[in-house]
């Protein structure tokens, strides 16, 4: 799932996709990456400048419309907790919608349903969207990630969301702090058990930074090393920065799992 | 009667195990240790850790902070929902956590060597009491012994920028710095008028724990020296020590009214703190500075 930010203020490379045709041209190297997913957002995750429904509308629908029509076969997912957005996002095309804040918006599970889509039911800690943790506790985080995202998934089920187009995250830092986040990652194991497939998020990360001493535009490595741990315990989507390098760990951790044959492998059988 | 109350705001961050070398974080931790350490100079026979949390209630004098909720441990691969990471404190899995104001307070004593058995009471106070509660507990408290130290833990906004965990509000650092007016003055009624419902906005976790000290004190005069006050996070962090004035009982009544440096004919003073021979240092510890 390759990462195209519709804002000027995201926290990694900021303004980076604001202009459309930059958008559109990281949406070409994504899919030439390997990049199955694009996914698409208007709003950072940090708190900031308001971002209100239409102006929100306005920086990705249009322009899924426009990455839709370019790679009718590939899936847009629409990075929202609105239900207004994602209404109009998967009439635009978006075939799934990326809510991280964990289904603060009680209608999106409806909207999916209603429009064939596929809904990310994710763990915010109960944290209103854009809302940075304040001294977040749990005496079990996995147990109250597995308690959000469990109850999340049925229900969107129950609402007509299609089953096998559901997945869970634990949503990497959101109402999460670094050691919280460190903890999902070894417990990841836990989710993939549940049966439902496991988005990872962890690109570019501060749990990342804060583990290495580093700042964003240094947390390639940590990422990766972080996206092949995950892909050993079972994750299945990965939400990405950076593709290219994303889609070799990807590919390696397969084949090391052994669900991807090497793709030339001859050294010593000849 | 209250002889000593040091004031110190509870980021989880304090406690070292939870964060990295941090300057500002290390500097913060200086200021307590040195308010918490005047504090339990005084040797007051009891100390009173105040701090916000859920429920108004007290906790076992035992209890300290499980790390464990700000930083699980990595423990043997667990099957489903049902595991649950055992605190350090050893706390059965499904019982209550200590709240984290209250876990720092006790952190800041056992660091300051304050070791006096079942001499500490852990209240909390509920982050929505009523003014008029929190003045009422605090003047319960301060009365419950004859040499109370108070440890008041609480923070200013957590809205003091745009990186803060609140986000910036730019009423934040007036209402901060009123605060820290009102501890400087010892403007208790100040105080007791500060309006919960701004402090909430504001995410200032200190409000009904500075109100609980203001009802301990409420008609004592005190001064007041605050050792820090910043946001280098965005949250306000202030550290004051405050020593109240010796009053006389009622059934001394004085001719004069005493001031902070004299003592009264009966009642032991609460004036500068007595040199005493330091304690042994428990083995394993090192001996406090």
């Amino acid at each position: 799932m390759a990462i195209v930010n519709r804002t000027p203020d995201s926290f990694f490379q900021p303004g980076v996709t604001w202009d459309e045709q930059a958008a559109m041209e990281r949406v070409h190297a994504a899919v030439a990456q390997g990049a199955d997913i694009i996914d698409v957002g208007g709003v950072p995750a940090h708190p900031g400048n308001v971002v209100d429904v239409a102006e929100e509308i306005r920086r990705v629908v249009p322009f899924i419309a426009a990455v839709h029509e370019a790679y009718p076969d590939t899936v847009i997912s629409v990075d929202t907790w609105r239900h207004e957005v994602a209404g109009e996002a998967c009439a635009a095309g978006a075939g799934l919608i990326n809510d991280s804040w964990g289904g603060w918006d009680s209608q999106l599970a409806e909207v999916a349903a209603g429009a064939g889509a596929g809904l990310v039911c994710a763990h915010a800690g109960g944290q209103a969207p854009r809302t940075r943790p304040f001294r977040v506790a749990y005496q079990d985080v996995t147990a109250d990630v597995l308690d959000q995202v469990v109850p999340l998934a049925e229900r969107a089920v129950v609402a007509g969301v299609e089953p096998s187009r559901v997945l869970i995250d634990p949503a990497h830092d959101f109402g999460k702090n670094t050691w919280h986040s460190l903890e999902v990652t070894r417990r990841l194991a836990d989710l993939v058990a549940t049966g439902w497939p496991v988005l990872v998020s962890v690109s570019r990360k501060d749990f990342i930074g804060e583990t290495l001493g580093l700042g964003v535009d240094d947390r390639q490595t940590g990422s990766l090393a972080t996206a092949a741990i995950c892909a050993w315990l079972g994750g299945r989507v990965f939400r990405v920065h950076d593709v290219a390098q994303t889609r070799q760990v990807l590919d390696m951790v397969s084949a090391i799992r052994g669900d991807l044959a090497p793709s030339h492998p001859i050294r010593g059988m000849v | 009667m209250v002889i000593a109350a040091a004031v110190c705001p509870w980021p989880p961050a304090l406690a070292a195990e939870l964060t990295g070398p941090d300057a500002d974080i290390q500097r913060l931790r200086d200021a307590c240790a040195q308010a918490v350490g005047r504090l339990v100079r005084t040797r007051p026979d009891l100390v009173a850790v105040i701090g916000p949390a859920q429920v108004t209630r007290t906790w076992a004098p035992d209890s300290r902070l499980d790390l464990s909720v700000f930083a699980p441990a990595p423990g043997p691969a667990s099957a489903l929902a049902g595991a649950r990471s055992t605190g350090q404190s050893g706390a059965r899995s499904g019982d209550p956590a200590l709240p984290p104001s209250l876990g720092i307070g006790a952190l800041l004593l056992d660091q300051a060597g304050y070791s006096a058995p079942g001499r500490r009471v852990l209240q909390a106070v509920a982050e929505d009491e009523a003014p008029a509660a929190c003045a009422e507990l605090g003047a319960a408290i301060g009365s419950s012994s004859r040499r109370v130290g108070l440890l008041v833990m609480g923070d200013g906004s957590a809205r003091r920028s745009p990186r803060a965990p609140g986000h910036l509000d730019p009423r934040a650092a007036a209402f901060d710095a009123g605060t820290e007016r009102a501890l400087r003055q010892a403007d208790f009624h100040a105080l007791l008028a500060m309006s919960p419902g701004m402090a909430s906005e504001l995410m200032a976790t200190g409000r009904p724990a500075w109100q609980v000290l203001a009802g301990a004190l409420r008609e004592t005069r005190a001064t007041t020296d605050v050792l820090y006050s910043d946001a280098p996070f965005g949250v306000g962090y202030l550290v004051a020590y405050l020593q109240p004035a010796a009053e006389p009982t009622a059934a001394e009544p004085m001719a004069a009214e005493p001031t902070a440096a004299e003592p009264t004919a009966a009642e032991p003073t609460a004036g500068p703190p007595q040199p005493t021979a330091r304690p042994a240092p428990a083995p394993g510890r090192e001996a406090s500075r």
